[in-house]
């Protein structure tokens, strides 16, 4: 029972972070129609912009928001400088886009700051003892305050979108942008601003990831978190935010306990068989758990 | 050979349809089966015989680079039939490579298989694995059919880790050289396999670009094309969607487990980590749309490209930098060139030669036309 909590906990906890991740890819989805596999390195360039910050003796609190606001940064410019003008153009040249900084942010990270392992103190209490006991099984602090950040950003996000102004616009660009941009709305400023937006939850994302990691922060830590992020948003439908979370924390908890329960897989086979699992679960419901049925007119 | 219209029906005789008086276009109008055609597709052919004799002279190590690039276009020219013509963006396409090199590896270490009889092998299995990564495409569609090669893709590294036995696990497998000598009846030693490599991947890579342009031109190869245009108006008259997806990935995977074999033979040596991973499919993706999508020889001239722009932008910086370098050029492309080197070629090669099928039916206005093969993929 011990075993099968911590089992359970540990799978929340980087369940969460896919979701952080997955959520991240859904806002740029949603605004724009397209997967951004430069998602992850955006969120590993801040996370070592953050520990640089860390490391220049400003407190991990205030390195963690000056990431969020590089995020944000970065993430608008990237949208208004290098997607839009291709985006017109196809699918494809926005994927080679993000190929393109896929392999740039990852190097130029390497170039600033070096390839060799970092270690990124952690904004919540993390020492041996810092835990409390649930059922036997103990439950860090650092685990909870991920899984804190996430129910405090979905909270965010659900006001954001139901409450303000630029949540309505969002929404509505995402439903129709032309529609929209009739009806008066600033479509290509919000497109910015959900780039942006994305930008900044993948840095939370990346700063909260890697204290936890065992690989600490190295110029590889993010790939497999995006991999299992991009299976999250997918599973959950690409374009709900519900689903992004659901989806994350199924394959964080998947994970955990084929790892530990099935032996055969045990902890060499853990992506290809989580992998496999939302596959099977795609061709049930061919648009992701939650994603909504694109009609098309003929 | 830039030049070959890709929309050519079967050239049949009907010499002298030179039309006269046109009032501007291209300075050369080339009508296929006519013998200046002939005349142009008998030079291509020389020169490219011509280079390839000049890069067989090469050192052994820009040889080798060469030999590389001949196996990663012969990988990208499957991924083209696919994602280039059926419009299937497939990220899984390093599974296929590394099924096809694992396939040859292993049946050369463990079954003392000759090298070259491991091909049909390779081929085959890639091609049941190639049918079944595209039997999702039944009900997934779009990104989310990329998700299903993703699986593919991610997972492939892992199994070959897991099933150490057979493949050696993370170490790795090394295939001895003995085992990779050239056939007795080229006359070539062990030590000058570089040289059979080279002309053997030469040799292959002709073949499959020959097979697909005559398969893209086949009935199933305009169904291919008409399930990537618009599938609502393609099952309408009559094409079977699905089919035409999942067979055109089993060949597409057949093809590019065929590069893999080869691979295996030129490196003689297998990791998991190393050639098989994401970033290869990465890779392969890059080539292509850098080459030019749906086109024919875009693959070969994307394979230099991916194959020699790292060493390019090595060898003027260090270490990351050169991934900078690498990221921007190829972000700068995309902007600058986005039909590919070889889409962007066709076009000004287009202002002074064109060539055209006989039976054109606006032989006369075919300066009007618009580039023949729209170098897109739909998603």
């Amino acid at each position: 029972m011990e075993l099968f909590l911590e089992r359970l906990i540990t799978g929340l906890t980087n369940g969460s972070i896919y979701a952080l991740l997955a959520l991240a890819l859904v806002v740029v989805f949603r605004g724009t129609g397209t997967l951004n596999f430069a998602q992850g390195e955006l969120a590993l360039f801040t996370t070592f912009f953050a520990w640089w910050l860390t490391t220049e003796s400003i407190p991990v609190w205030i390195a963690i928001i000056a990431s969020l606001i590089a995020g944000f940064v970065l993430g608008a410019l990237i949208e208004r400088l290098l997607i839009r003008p291709v985006q017109r153009r196809n699918d494809m040249a926005v994927l080679i886009v993000a190929l393109g900084l896929f392999t740039g942010l990852n190097s130029l990270a390497g170039l600033i700051w070096g390839s060799e392992t970092k270690i990124m103190p952690s904004p919540f209490p993390n020492g041996i003892d810092d835990f409390v006991s649930v059922g036997g099984a103990r439950l860090y602090f650092d685990a909870l305050g991920v899984v804190g950040a996430l129910v405090a950003l979905m909270i965010v996000l659900t006001l954001l979108f139901r409450y303000t102004r630029v949540g309505l616009h969002m929404r509505a660009v995402a439903d129709n942008a032309e529609s929209a941009t009739l009806a008066g709305v600033r479509t290509s400023r919000i497109l910015a601003i959900g780039w942006g937006l994305s930008g900044a939850i993948g840095a939370l994302a990346g700063v909260l990831v890697t204290p936890l990691s065992p690989q600490q922060l190295g110029l590889t830590s993010m790939f497999h978190v995006f991999i299992a992020a991009s299976a999250a948003a997918l599973f959950g439908g690409l374009d709900s935010l519900t689903g992004a979370v659901v989806g994350g924390i199924t394959i964080g908890v998947l994970e955990a306990m084929l790892t530990g329960y099935v032996s055969f897989i045990g902890g060499s086979l853990q992506q290809t068989s989580a992998l496999f699992i939302i596959v099977a679960i795609l061709f049930l419901r061919p648009n992701g758990l939650f994603g909504t049925k694109r009609l098309v007119r003929v | 050979m830039t030049t070959i219209d890709d929309t050519a029906a079967p050239s049949t005789a009907k010499p002298g349809a030179r039309p006269g008086g046109k009032p501007k276009g291209p300075r050369f109008l080339v009508v296929q089966g006519t013998l200046p055609y002939r005349g142009l597709q008998l030079g291509a052919v020389l020169l490219v015989a011509l280079l390839l004799l000049w890069a067989s002279g090469l050192p052994a190590f820009r040889m080798g680079q060469i030999t590389n690039v001949f196996i990663i276009a012969i990988a990208i020219a499957g991924l083209n039939l696919v994602t280039g013509y059926t419009g299937l963006l497939s990220i899984g396409h390093s599974a296929f490579f590394g099924l096809g090199a694992y396939t040859t590896g292993i049946l050369i270490v463990k079954y003392e298989f000759a090298p070259l009889s491991t091909i049909p092998v390779a081929i085959g299995l890639c091609f049941v694995l190639g049918l079944l990564v595209g039997l999702p495409s039944l009900r997934i569609h779009g990104l989310y059919l990329a998700l299903v090669t993703l699986a593919v893709a991610v997972s492939f590294p892992e199994i070959v880790r897991r099933a150490e036995e057979l493949t050696g696990g993370a170490a790795g497998m090394v295939v001895r050289s003995r085992f990779l000598a050239p056939p007795e009846w080229t006359g070539l030693v062990r030590a000058e396999r570089g040289i059979w490599m080279f002309w053997f991947s030469a040799a292959v890579l002709a073949v499959v670009m020959l097979l697909c342009r005559n398969l893209v031109r086949s009935r199933f190869g305009i169904a291919m094309r008409a399930t990537r245009d618009n599938e609502i108006a393609a099952a309408a008259n009559g094409i079977s969607v699905a089919r035409t997806k999942i067979v055109a990935f089993g060949i597409s995977g057949a093809i590019t487990g065929l590069a893999g074999s080869l691979f295996t033979m030129y490196m003689g040596a297998l990791s998991p980590d190393g050639s098989f991973t994401l970033l290869k499919s990465i890779e392969f993706i890059t080539g292509l749309v850098l080459g030019g999508v749906a086109t024919q020889i875009g693959p070969l001239v994307g394979a230099f490209a991916v194959v020699f722009l790292p060493y390019l932008t090595a060898s003027y910086t260090e270490g990351p930098l050169a991934g900078v370098v690498f990221g921007i050029v190829l972000i700068v492309i995309v902007f600058l060139m986005p039909e590919g080197i070889v889409g962007r070629v066709g076009i000004l090669a287009r202002k002074v030669v064109h060539i055209v099928p006989a039976d054109h039916p606006r032989l006369g206005r075919a300066d009007r036309e618009g580039p023949p093969e729209p170098a897109r993929a739909e998603q």
